[in-house]
C-alpha cells in the first residue's frame, strides 16, 4: 500500500517532467518525445520500408541486392550497437555535432524501415498470384500493378502488423537513454537520481505507464486485425485460391 | 454456327509455330503449332495438366516459352521487347481467369475504369461512360456501386469479361471462365459470352462447355500432355475425333 502511495506521490510531484521533460526551458522530453520520436520513427520508416520491399520483391538484381543486404545487416545486429554506431559515424559524416534526438530518430528510421519492409514483403507475397496475373494482363506495368492494385490491398491487411511494430518502436526509444536522448525513460532517471532511495518505485512506475501505453495499442491492434480478417474472409468468398496467410501482427523479431 | 464464321483467307489473329515450354524438365508444350484466325472462335479442350492454361497464358506472355515463335496480330510476343511495348501488347489481349481476380478493394465501376485511366490515359469521365456502358452489355449496371464480395461468382466474372473489354481488344482469352462456379451461374457468363462471339470478336476459349462448344466455336483444339493432338471444326470433332485419346477424352466427359 506504501508502495502505492509512494507512486502516486511521485507521479504527482514530477507529473509535468514526465509528460514533457524539462520543455519548455529545456528540450522536449518525458513521455511526449517517447511518442514523437515513435511517430517520427515509423512515419519515416514506412516510406523507406515500402521502397525496399518494391526493391526486394523487383525484378532487377541491382535493386534486389542491396536491399536484401541491408534488411539482413540490420536484422542481424543489435540495435544497441546500431545506436553507436549512428552515435559515432553521423557527426563524422555531416561534420558537426547532431542532437541525441536526431541520432535516435535516425536509427529508428533504419532498425523500423529493415523490420518493417520485411512486413510490407510478406504483405506482398500473401496476396492471391491471380491479383498481379490481371494487373498485368490489363496491360499495366510492374510498378503501376503494384501501386494501384497490390499495395492498396497488402497495406490494408498490414495495419495490425504496423501498430505492432509502432508499439515495438515505443520500446525501443528507451535505449535512447545511454546517448542522453531526453524520453521518458530518461525523465524516470533523472527523478530516480534526485530521490535516490525510492529506484523500485520510480521505475516501476515507469513499466506501468509503458504498460499502459504499449498494451491499449495491442489491444487496439488485435482488434483491427480481427475486423480486417473478417472483411477478407468475406472478399475471398467464391474465389478458387484465397491466401488467407498475412503478415501476422506482432512481427517477433530474433 | 451462330455467327459469322471467318473466310479461310482471313489474316491469322494468334500464331503458334513451333512452341515448346518446360517446367523444369517437364514439358509442358510440345512443338504447338496452330492458329486462331481474326473473327475465329476456338475452343481448346483436353484432361486437367495436359497445357490448356499454360498455352492460353503465353499469349500474352504471363509465361515464358523455352522455343518458338508466337505472334499476335502480327507482333511477335516473346521477342526481346521493352515492357513498356510489352504492357501495351498485353493492354490488347482480353484475359478472363478461372478465379476471376477482380480488384477486391475497387468498386465494380473501378475495377472496369482503372485500367483505361491508368493505362490508357483516358479521361475519368469518358472512362465512365465506357464502363457504364459494358457494364450494361452484361446485365450488371445496377452493381457499378457494389464490391466484388457483394457479388455472386456469374455476376464476379461477368464484370471480370467487361473490364477486359473495357480496354477494347481484338482478341479475347478465357482460361475455363465457368469453371469455378456454381451450375446455376454457368449459363449467364456463357450467354455474355455468345454474345462476343456473335459480334464477331476473336476468341480463344479453355472450357469443359461442350454444349458452347457446338454451338460458337468454328474450331476445336484437343490438347494432350503438352501436344496438341487434334484441330477440328466442333461437327467433325464431336461427331468422328481422330485421335484415340480424343475418343477417349470425350467418352469420359458423356460418361459424367
Ligand atoms: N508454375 C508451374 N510450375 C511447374 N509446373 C507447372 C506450373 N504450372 C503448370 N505446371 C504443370 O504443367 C502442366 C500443364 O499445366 P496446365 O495448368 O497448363 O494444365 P491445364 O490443361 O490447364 O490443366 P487444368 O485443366 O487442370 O487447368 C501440368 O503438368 C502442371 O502440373
Ligand atoms: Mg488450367
Amino acid at each position: 500500500m506504501t508502495l502505492l502511495f509512494n507512486m502516486i506521490g511521485i507521479v504527482s510531484d514530477n507529473w509535468l517532467l514526465l509528460l514533457v521533460g524539462q520543455f519548455p526551458n529545456g528540450p522536449l522530453g518525458g513521455i511526449a518525445a517517447t511518442l514523437i520520436l515513435s511517430i517520427l520513427g515509423i512515419a519515416l520508416a514506412f516510406p523507406l520500408s515500402v521502397t525496399m520491399a518494391l526493391a526486394r520483391l523487383s525484378p532487377w538484381p541491382v535493386l534486389r541486392w542491396p536491399a536484401t543486404a541491408l534488411v539482413y545487416i540490420v536484422r542481424g545486429v543489435p540495435l544497441l550497437l546500431i545506436i553507436l554506431w549512428v552515435y559515432f559515424l553521423l557527426p563524422l559524416l555531416i561534420g558537426e555535432s547532431v542532437p541525441g534526438f536526431v541520432t535516435m530518430l535516425a536509427t529508428l528510421v533504419i532498425y523500423e524501415g529493415a523490420f518493417l519492409s520485411e512486413i510490407v514483403r510478406a504483405g506482398i507475397t500473401a496476396l492471391p498470384r491471380g491479383q498481379m496475373d490481371a494487373a498485368r494482363a490489363l496491360g499495366h506495368s510492374h510498378l503501376g500493378a503494384m501501386r494501384y492494385v497490390i499495395l492498396p490491398q497488402a497495406l490494408f491487411n498490414m495495419i495490425p502488423s504496423i501498430i505492432s511494430q509502432f508499439v515495438s518502436t515505443i520500446k525501443e526509444t528507451t535505449l535512447g537513454y545511454i546517448i542522453n536522448v531526453p524520453e521518458l525513460t530518461f525523465a524516470a532517471g533523472q527523478i530516480n537520481n534526485r530521490l535516490l532511495t525510492k529506484p523500485f518505485e520510480v521505475y516501476f512506475m515507469l513499466a506501468i505507464i509503458y504498460f499502459i501505453v504499449c498494451w491499449t495499442l495491442t489491444k487496439l491492434a488485435s482488434t483491427l486485425e480481427r475486423r480486417i480478417a473478417a472483411r477478407r474472409a468475406r472478399s475471398m468468398d467464391g474465389v478458387a485460391a484465397p491466401a488467407l496467410a498475412a503478415a501476422p501482427a506482432g512481427a517477433s523479431r530474433t | 454456327m451462330s455467327h459469322q464464321a471467318p473466310s479461310n483467307t482471313a489474316a491469322p489473329m494468334i500464331e503458334f509455330i513451333g512452341i515448346n515450354k518446360f517446367y523444369g524438365s517437364l514439358p509442358a508444350l510440345v512443338d504447338v503449332n496452330a492458329e486462331v484466325k481474326k473473327g475465329e472462335v476456338v475452343v481448346v479442350c483436353g484432361p486437367s495438366g495436359s497445357g490448356k492454361s499454360t498455352l492460353i497464358r503465353t499469349v500474352n506472355r504471363l509465361e515464358e516459352i523455352q522455343s518458338g515463335v508466337l505472334r499476335f496480330d502480327g507482333q511477335d510476343v516473346h521477342a526481346k521487347i521493352g515492357s513498356s511495348a510489352m504492357n501495351h501488347l498485353r493492354s490488347r489481349i482480353g484475359f478472363v481467369f478461372q478465379s476471376f481476380n477482380l480488384f477486391p478493394h475497387l468498386s465494380v465501376l473501378d475495377n472496369v475504369m482503372l485500367s483505361p485511366v491508368k493505362v490508357n490515359g483516358i479521361k475519368r469521365s469518358k472512362a465512365r461512360e465506357i464502363a457504364l456502358q459494358l457494364l450494361d452489355r452484361v446485365g450488371l449496371s445496377s452493381k457499378a456501386e457494389n464490391y466484388p464480395a457483394q457479388l455472386s461468382g456469374g455476376q464476379q466474372q461477368r464484370v471480370a469479361i467487361a473490364r477486359a473489354l473495357a480496354m477494347e481488344p481484338p482478341a479475347m482469352l478465357f482460361d475455363e471462365p465457368t469453371s469455378a462456379l456454381d451450375p446455376e451461374m454457368v449459363g449467364e457468363v456463357l450467354s455474355v459470352m455468345r454474345g462476343l462471339a456473335r459480334d464477331g470478336m476473336t476468341m480463344m476459349c479453355v472450357t469443359h462447355e461442350m454444349n458452347f462448344a457446338r454451338d460458337v466455336a468454328d474450331r476445336v483444339w484437343f490438347m494432350d500432355a503438352g501436344r496438341l493432338l487434334e484441330s477440328a471444326p466442333p461437327s467433325a470433332f464431336f461427331g468422328s475425333p481422330q485421335h484415340p485419346r480424343a475418343q477417349r477424352f470425350l467418352s469420359d466427359l458423356r460418361a459424367r
